[in-house]
């Protein structure tokens, strides 16, 4: 199969090349979209529960509150061995209204499990979850997961996939597949609307589960190493979009990452986790000036030194570990 | 142009029936017995068979049946194997009762039944269902219980509740594998079809097939299985074009050779 390539442009956003700054047009396109959306949601006939807050425009003037309290927090699963194992133990942390934290942790520390508790997939065996004050008791159109699986819907089509959230959500036809068409381009997929997730590679389909999430617009974004599959060029790319979005709407973001310059780079707050069980190891405060701008920071020294900082403690925690 | 591997597939199956009449005609030849006519002969009763307007309303009649008990299975099976693949205590209910239908032949239940609704359509309507009914739901069962979690998780995160991701992803994710089960069901709907009217002997297909035998007329026993045999056919034929058409979206890509020599 081939992709259709309309000539303009469309083959460098595939790419994931940046020599015509692919951010600042992509912005140009985001803005409006997002403002449609919401006109679409003050429209919409069909209110889900907790409209009344996961709209309300969030205004970076406003004090920061927290959105998201985790409250001691501890997740046993039952193995297939009938063995009680500890995968999070005594979790706390708040996170504050269009914050961007990320979770840092060896692998199986707990990290997608904390993730599945705020989402309310997963009830904690002990302890609760809040968003907003009310506890978490199950999923909700205010909380967009992209999980490590992707878990793309293989019946649908790339646009029929990220048309789902909106359609659901009461969005009218014409205006949920405009939508999500601009979403595509800016994830990079222009052309590959009529593909099956069967017929993307890897990292293609992250990015298609990117678009599903963003489109039905989640005041706070669940992101399970959504760019783990990606190339660096991509994944460059995306990070820096995810930021332009971010910048643009203070989502709240909880992102999961195995990689300490991701995390510097993008967030306001790192949480470090330790693994068996998984424990809050520190949470280390971001303090870069933002917009960021990834050529500026990577000379940034302090850039240099959260970096150098937290691999270290990473180094420190894997041979605390007592598995190593 | 159609290339030769295209002509190969489309060839194939016309060559493995003419093939088959081949073997038969040889084989009857070579036999030289009064009950196994040659495919000759039986081919050349066909259209006695389908000329003849009681056994055409026989043969329709089969069809009818068939299509009910078929179609009613199809439509409670379904949502009962789904239902079942999704919740541990439906499937717990369920799976007992099923296994003990499972091993019975439907076919030793029509005397039973036959004294409690007689010997007309009911009867062999209901054992049709009951059929296509069991691979139906073990298909449908296995197809949801597959169904990945977070795919679910991510409907209900859009806000769909419980009921409508059992219909709008449960089921479309499972589609092909109760497909599958729905083309076992067909082909044993069929079976039950012929069985049922050679033990309720009084309409249908099955019931011309049994009359011939026991009055020796082995020329109109064999186009009998022709016509039942090419019934089968189309029948699949049909039902793999329209499966072929909504499960696009599954079909692996690329042909697996048993050998990469
Ligand atoms: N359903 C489950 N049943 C039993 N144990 C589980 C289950 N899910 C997770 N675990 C265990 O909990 C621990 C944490 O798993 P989790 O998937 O949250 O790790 P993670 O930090 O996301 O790892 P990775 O970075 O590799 O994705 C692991 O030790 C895993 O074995
Ligand atoms: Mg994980």
């Amino acid at each position: 199969m081939k992709a259709r390539q309309n000539g303009r442009g469309s083959n460098d956003a595939l790419d994931g090349c940046e020599n015509d700054d692919p951010s600042g047009r992509l912005l140009a396109k985001v803005v409006p979209l997002n403002v449609r959306a919401r006109e679409a949601k003050d429209r919409m006939t069909v209110v889900p529960a907790r409209s009344s807050e996961w709209m309300r425009p969030v205004n970076s003037q406003e004090p920061a509150s927290a959105i998201i309290e985790i409250d001691r927090v501890s997740q046993v699963f039952q193995t297939s061995a009938r063995k009680d194992h500890l995968a999070l133990s005594d979790i706390s942390l708040t996170i504050e209204e269009g914050a961007f934290v990320s979770i840092l942790g060896p692998s199986g520390c707990g990290k997608s499990t904390l993730l599945y508790i705020v989402g309310g997939f997963v009830r904690p065996t002990s302890g609760m979850a809040k968003i907003r004050g009310h506890t978490i008791t199950g999923p909700g159109p205010d909380r967009g997961p992209v999980f490590q699986e992707f878990a793309l819907f293989p019946w649908k089509t790339v646009l029929g996939n990220v048309m789902y959230g909106p359609r659901q959500q009461g969005v009218r036809t014409a205006e949920a597949e405009a939508q999500s068409r601009a979403l595509i381009e800016m994830v990079g997929l222009k052309g590959f609307e009529n593909f099956y997730p069967k017929e993307l590679s890897g990292g293609m389909k992250q990015r298609v589960a990117l678009a599903r999430t963003l489109a039905y617009q989640p005041e706070v974004l669940l992101m399970d190493e959504p760019f783990g599959a990606l190339d660096a060029h991509t994944r460059t790319r995306l990070q820096n979009d995810l930021l332009n979005i971010w910048e643009r709407d203070r989502k709240t973001v909880l992102f999961v990452t195995h990689s300490v310059d991701e995390a510097v780079f993008l967030s306001d707050k790192v949480v470090m986790m330790s693994k068996s069980p998984g424990r809050i190891r520190q949470v280390i405060d971001i303090d870069l000036p933002r917009p960021r701008r990834r050529n500026e920071l990577l000379l940034d020294p302090r850039y240099q030194k959260y970096v150098v900082d937290i691999e270290r403690m990473f180094d420190e925690s894997d041979e605390a570990g007592p598995f190593s | 142009m159609i290339s030769s591997a295209v002509l190969t597939r489309r060839a194939a199956p016309v060559l493995a029936c003419v093939g088959l009449l081949a073997v038969w005609q040889v084989a009857s030849l070579a036999l030289k017995n009064d009950s196994f006519p040659t495919a000759i002969e039986a081919i050349r009763a066909i259209p006695d068979i389908l000329g003849d307007r009681e056994s055409l309303t026989n043969i329709l009649a089969s069809l009818r049946r068939m299509a009910m008990g078929f179609g009613v299975a199809v439509l409670v099976s379904i949502p009962l194997g789904l239902l079942m693949g999704r919740s541990r205590g439906i499937a717990a209910f369920f799976n007992p009762l099923l296994m003990v239908i499972y091993p019975v032949p439907k076919a030793a239940l029509m005397p039973i039944i036959m004294l409690w609704l007689g010997v007309g359509d009911a009867t062999k309507t209901l054992v049709i269902f009951l059929g296509v009914s069991l691979p139906v739901i073990y298909h449908s069962f296995e197809g949801a219980k597959a169904v990945e979690e977070k795919m679910l998780w991510s409907g209900a995160a859009m806000g769909l509740s419980s009921a409508k991701r059992l219909v709008r992803i449960v089921l479309p994710v499972a589609l092909p594998e109760i497909l599958t089960g729905c083309r076992t069901g067909l082909v044993l709907a069929l079976i039950t079809m012929i069985t049922s009217e050679m033990i309720a002997r009084q309409s249908g297909a099955g019931n011309i097939l049994f009359n011939a035998l026991d009055m020796g007329q082995y020329d109109t026993v064999f186009a009998m299985i022709i016509i039942v045999g090419t019934m089968g056919i189309c029948l699949d034929a049909i039902f793999e074009s329209v499966r072929a058409r909504l499960v696009r979206w599954s079909e692996p890509q690329f042909d697996m050779p048993l050998s990469f020599s």
